[in-house]
C-alpha cells in the first residue's frame, strides 16, 4: 500500500492473455465437483459458493488465470464476468503465478509500530526479492499485506493464506524459512489476548485442541 | 390514503413506493447516481441521503404517541437514510437537504468523497453539460477540495469494445453499466473489478464487450467514464438541439432523441417510452445516423435525351413525372415503402386512385434471423405495420416481374425506397420509373425517368406504426432547402436563423438538403396531372385517413403527442 500512495497507478489487466493450462488440465474430477454440488446445496443461489469453489480451483492450480476462472464460472452455472469480479476483488486469490510458499508480512499500524517493516525488509535481503516478486527457484513470494487480524501478537506474517507465524524476530523468521525449505508443515498457531488468558482458561477458539498457546508477553518483547 | 410529510409539504401515497422515485415523481429534485428506474437498488452512491423520521407508538397499545399540543412526536432514524432503498411508510416525516443542514452537509462530504479521485477534466470531458456529477456537484457539492495529495490514476481510453470507451478515472462505480448488463441486456459482459480506490468497471480478459445494446451504459453512465467510440469529442451538449424522434432501423419504433448541429444530425439517443423502448435504444438504431447527412441528393434529376441523369428545376421534374403517369395511364404501377410515413403512403394510394393506376404494395425489408424479440426486429424498416393498416401487402418480385414481362406495366413510381434488388435493372429497361429517393446511392435511379429526393424522417413530419400498433410521430429535426411553413413551424421556429441553440444558429447552409417531404411532392404531382389529391400538410393528411380508414379511426397528431398511441388490434380489424 505504501507503494501505492507514492505512485498511485491502477493498471490494466492483460486482455488477453496466454493460457498457462490446457484444456485437458482445465477440469474438475468428479470428487471435486460432488464437493461443488454439495456447497452449492448451503446457499440459496449458486452464486453464494463461488468463493469456495475459487478456493478450491486455487488450491488445485496454484493461482487463477483466465482459463480457471471460466471453469469455475461454467461449474456454477454463473456469468464469467461476475467471478472475475469475485477473484480480483480479494487478494487472497492469486490472479499470477506465485511461489510455493506466499509470505504475507503485514505491515498495517500494529505490526508497523512493532517492526513489520523490519522482518519485510530482513526478508527481502534474505531472501534477495523485492516485495511482491518471487525467488528465482519459485520457493517463496514475499507479499506486504494490510492488516490480518493479528495485531495480539505482531509484528507476524501468514504463510500461503494459510498458518500464521507471530511475534517475528529475524532468527523466527530464519526458523520458519528452514522449515518450510524442509518441507515441514507449519502448525496452525492461535494466540490468546494476554487480558483474557485467565479468563477462558487458556483458548477460547473452539478447536482448541490443534492449537498451540504461546505464553504472554510475546516471545519477542521477552527476548528484548 | 397514507400520508408523508417532505419538506414540510404533506404528500399522499398509495402502495409501497421506494422515496426517491416517489420525490422525483412528485418534482422534488434529490441528487442521485447510482439508482436507475429500470434497474435494482444498490444504493452505492450514497448521494440521496436524507434524514428520516418516523410517528413514535406506544408499544402496548399501537397509538401515535402525542406531544401536549397533540401533534405526534417524531422519531427519526439514527443515522441518515438511502431515499432511494427506503419504501415509505405512513406517517413519516422526511427532511432533504433543503429543510435540514444535516442532509446538506452529509450530501456535500460525499460529493467530496466521489470527487476525490475524480479527474476534473471537464473542459475536455464529453459529458459536460448533462453530467449528473458536475450538475450535482453545483449544486450539493462542497465549495472546494480539500484532497492536496496525488490522485489515483486508472486506465484512460480503454477500448471495452467496438462501440465503448472507458476512462476508469472518471468513473464513481455507480455500477449502473454493469447492472445493465446483468438486469436489462443479459449480457453479463462487464464486472467491477479491484476494490476500494483501485475498483472500476471493465470486461474480464478475453471478452469484448461487443453486445447490440452496448452503447446504452453510455447513457446510463453519470458520469463521462463511458464515452461512445463514435461519438467522442464530436460536439458538446450546448451546441447540439435535441428533437424527439423514432428509430428507423427496426419496426420496433424506439423513441429517441436526434442531435442535431449546424444541421446534421451528430448522434442519436434513447427517449424514455414506457410502452416502446423504456429507457433503451439499440445500437444499431443510433449508428445509422449517417445517413441523414451523407449521399444526399443535389437535387431533382430528369433522364434527358441522352440517357443520363440531369439536374432540373422542381417544376420541370414534377411535371416529368406527371407526363409519364398521364402516358402511362392505367399501366402505372405504384410501390409503396415501410420506410416512408403513412401519410405519404397513403397519398401514394391516393394518387394512384387519381391516375387509373394500381398500387401493386408496399417494399418490406426483412432480414430474417436479425431480431431478438426486444427492439431489434427482422424487419429494417419503420412502417411497414403502417402500410398493412393502410390495406398494402407486401411487393411481390415474381408477380411484378411477370406483369412488367407482358406490358400491361408501362410505368412505376416508386416511394421513398429502392426496387432495384427485388427487380432488375433489366426489368426495368422498357419502363418508366419515377422514384423518390433518399440517397445518390438509390439503385433505382440508374433506370429512373424522374428522380425527385425526398425528405428523411429525421427532415420530415409523418406517422410510423411498429410491429406492435403503436402509432408514432417524427419530427423534422433539421432543415432542407425550400423547407414549407408546415416544416419550419413544426421545428417551433419560423425563421430560420432562429433554429438552433444559441450555440449554433445554423448560418451555414452548405448541409441544407435539396429535397421535399412526399406529402409535397405527390400532392403537386396530381396537381400536374389535374387531378386533386389531398394537400395541406401532414396533420390534416393524417385526419382524413382516419376519418376514412378504420385502422386510424381515432388517431390524431394531437392524440399521439409525443408517446404514441396504440391502434385498435389488427385482429379485430381483420374480423371486422
Amino acid at each position: 500500500m505504501a507503494d501505492f500512495i507514492r505512485n498511485p497507478v491502477v493498471a490494466l489487466p492483460e486482455s488477453d492473455p496466454e493460457p498457462h493450462f490446457s484444456a485437458v488440465e482445465l477440469v474438475f474430477t468428479d470428487g471435486e465437483k460432488d464437493e461443488i454440488a454439495r456447497r452449492i446445496k448451503q446457499y440459496p443461489t449458486a452464486d453464494g459458493a463461488v468463493m469456495w469453489v475459487l478456493w478450491l480451483a486455487q488450491e488445485k492450480f496454484g493461482f487463477l488465470p483466465p482459463e480457471v476462472l471460466r471453469l469455475v464460472a461454467s461449474a456454477l452455472d454463473l456469468p464469467y464476468a461476475q467471478v472475475y469480479g469475485v477473484a480480483t476483488f480479494y487478494t487472497q486469490y492469486y490472479k499470477g503465478k506465485k511461489g510455493k510458499f506466499v509470505l504475507d508480512v503485514c505491515t498495517c499500524f500494529t505490526c508497523q509500530f512493532c517492526g513489520g517493516y523490519d522482518m519485510l525488509a530482513y526478508l527481502e535481503e534474505k531472501l534477495d526479492i523485492q516485495r511482491g516478486h518471487t525467488t528465482p527457484c519459485g520457493t517463496f513470494t514475499v507479499q506486504e499485506v494490510e492488516c490480518l487480524g493479528a495485531c495480539g501478537s505482531a509484528p507476524m506474517l501468514q504463510v500461503s493464506n494459510g498458518s500464521y507465524v507471530h511475534n517475528l524476530t529475524r532468527a523466527k523468521v530464519d526458523a520458519m524459512l528452514e522449515a518450510l525449505q524442509q518441507g515441514e508443515q507449519l502448525p496452525f498457531v492461535s494466540l490468546t489476548l494476554p487480558q483474557d488468558e485467565d479468563e477462558m482458561g487458556g483458548n477460547r477458539r473452539t478447536d482448541a485442541e490443534a492449537s498451540e498457546l504461546y505464553q504472554t508477553p510475546p516471545a519477542s518483547r521477552a527476548t528484548q | 390514503m397514507p400520508q408523508v410529510t417532505i419538506d414540510g409539504r404533506v404528500l399522499e401515497f398509495e402502495g409501497q413506493p421506494r422515496l426517491l422515485q416517489f420525490c422525483l415523481d412528485h418534482g422534488i429534485e434529490l441528487p442521485h447516481f447510482c439508482y436507475h428506474p429500470a434497474m435494482s437498488v444498490p444504493a452505492n452512491c450514497r448521494q440521496c441521503l436524507v434524514d428520516i423520521g418516523a410517528p413514535m407508538r406506544d408499544r402496548a397499545t399501537g397509538e401515535v404517541r402525542t406531544d401536549g399540543e397533540g401533534n405526534p412526536v417524531i422519531r427519526y432514524f439514527p443515522k441518515l437514510q438511502t431515499s432511494c432503498s427506503h419504501v415509505i411508510a405512513d406517517g413519516q416525516v422526511i427532511h432533504t437537504a433543503r429543510t435540514s443542514e444535516k442532509v446538506e452537509r452529509a450530501q456535500q462530504d460525499t460529493m467530496e468523497f466521489l470527487l476525490i479521485n475524480h479527474p476534473l477534466d471537464c473542459p475536455i470531458c464529453d459529458q459536460a453539460g448533462h453530467c449528473p456529477l458536475q450538475i450535482q456537484a453545483y449544486k450539493y457539492g462542497p465549495e472546494g477540495s480539500r484532497f492536496e495529495f496525488r490522485k489515483v490514476h486508472k486506465p484512460k481510453r480503454v477500448r471495452l469494445g467496438p462501440r465503448v470507451v472507458l476512462d476508469a478515472e472518471r468513473c464513481i462505480n455507480c455500477t449502473r453499466c454493469v447492472r445493465f448488463t446483468d438486469e436489462i441486456s443479459r449480457s453479463h459482459q462487464l464486472t467491477i473489478i479491484e476494490r476500494g480506490v483501485k475498483n472500476y468497471p471493465i470486461t474480464p480478459p478475453g471478452v469484448e464487450f461487443d453486445e447490440p445494446y452496448s452503447m446504452n451504459v453510455i447513457d446510463v453512465c453519470p458520469v463521462g467514464a463511458l464515452t461512445s467510440v463514435d461519438f467522442r469529442f464530436q460536439a458538446r451538449i450546448w451546441e447540439m438541439t435535441r428533437t424527439p424522434s423514432i428509430a428507423t432501423t427496426h419496426a420496433k419504433g424506439s423513441n429517441c432523441f436526434l442531435w442535431v448541429r449546424d444541421n446534421l444530425v451528430l448522434r442519436i439517443t434513447p427517449r424514455p417510452n414506457p410502452e416502446v423502448n423504456e429507457y433503451w435504444l439499440a445500437d444499431e438504431d443510433r449508428l445509422c445516423y449517417r445517413q441523414f447527412n451523407e449521399d444526399r441528393p443535389a437535387g431533382p434529376q430528369v433522364r434527358n435525351a441522352a440517357g443520363t441523369l440531369e439536374a432540373v428545376s422542381w417544376e420541370q421534374a414534377i411535371s416529368t413525372a406527371a407526363s409519364v403517369l398521364e402516358k402511362a395511364g392505367a399501366g402505372a404501377a405504384f410501390v409503396g415503402s415501410a420506410r416512408a410515413t403513412v401519410e405519404d403512403n397513403w397519398l401514394l394510394i391516393q394518387l394512384a386512385e387519381q391516375t387509373g393506376g394500381q398500387v401493386v404494395g408496399f417494399m418490406e425489408h426483412i432480414e430474417a434471423g436479425h431480431g431478438d424479440g426486444w427492439l431489434r426486429t427482422d424487419e429494417r424498416a419503420p412502417n411497414s405495420e403502417g402500410c398493412r393498416r393502410l390495406g398494402m401487402t407486401p411487393v411481390d418480385g415474381t408477380m411484378l416481374r411477370a406483369r412488367l414481362e407482358d406490358g400491361t406495366i408501362t410505368a412505376l413510381y416508386v416511394l421513398e425506397d429502392d426496387v432495384i434488388g427485388l427487380l432488375s435493372a433489366a426489368d426495368l429497361q422498357e419502363v418508366s420509373v419515377i422514384v423518390h429517393h433518399y440517397h445518390t446511392t438509390n439503385r433505382t435511379l440508374e433506370v429512373a425517368a424522374a428522380a425527385l429526393p425526398a425528405a428523411m424522417s429525421a427532415e420530415t413530419i409523418g406517422t410510423y406504426v411498429n410491429l406492435d400498433g403503436y402509432a408514432q410521430r417524427v419530427r423534422p429535426a433539421k432543415v432542407i432547402q425550400g423547407a414549407s411553413r408546415t416544416l419550419m413551424m413544426q421545428m417551433g421556429l419560423s425563421r430560420a436563423d432562429r433554429h438552433g441553440t444559441p450555440f449554433d444558429r445554423w448560418y451555414n447552409e452548405t448541409h441544407y438538403i435539396n429535397c421535399k417531404p412526399s406529402w409535397e411532392l405527390l400532392p403537386a404531382v396530381a396537381e400536374a396531372l389535374g387531378a386533386k389529391v389531398p394537400a395541406g400538410g401532414p396533420r390534416r393528411i393524417m385526419e382524413q385517413i382516419s376519418q376514412r380508414c378504420d385502422a386510424f379511426r381515432g388517431v390524431s397528431y394531437k392524440a399521439m403527442g409525443l408517446e404514441g398511441m396504440p391502434l385498435p388490434a389488427s385482429i379485430q380489424l381483420e374480423a371486422a
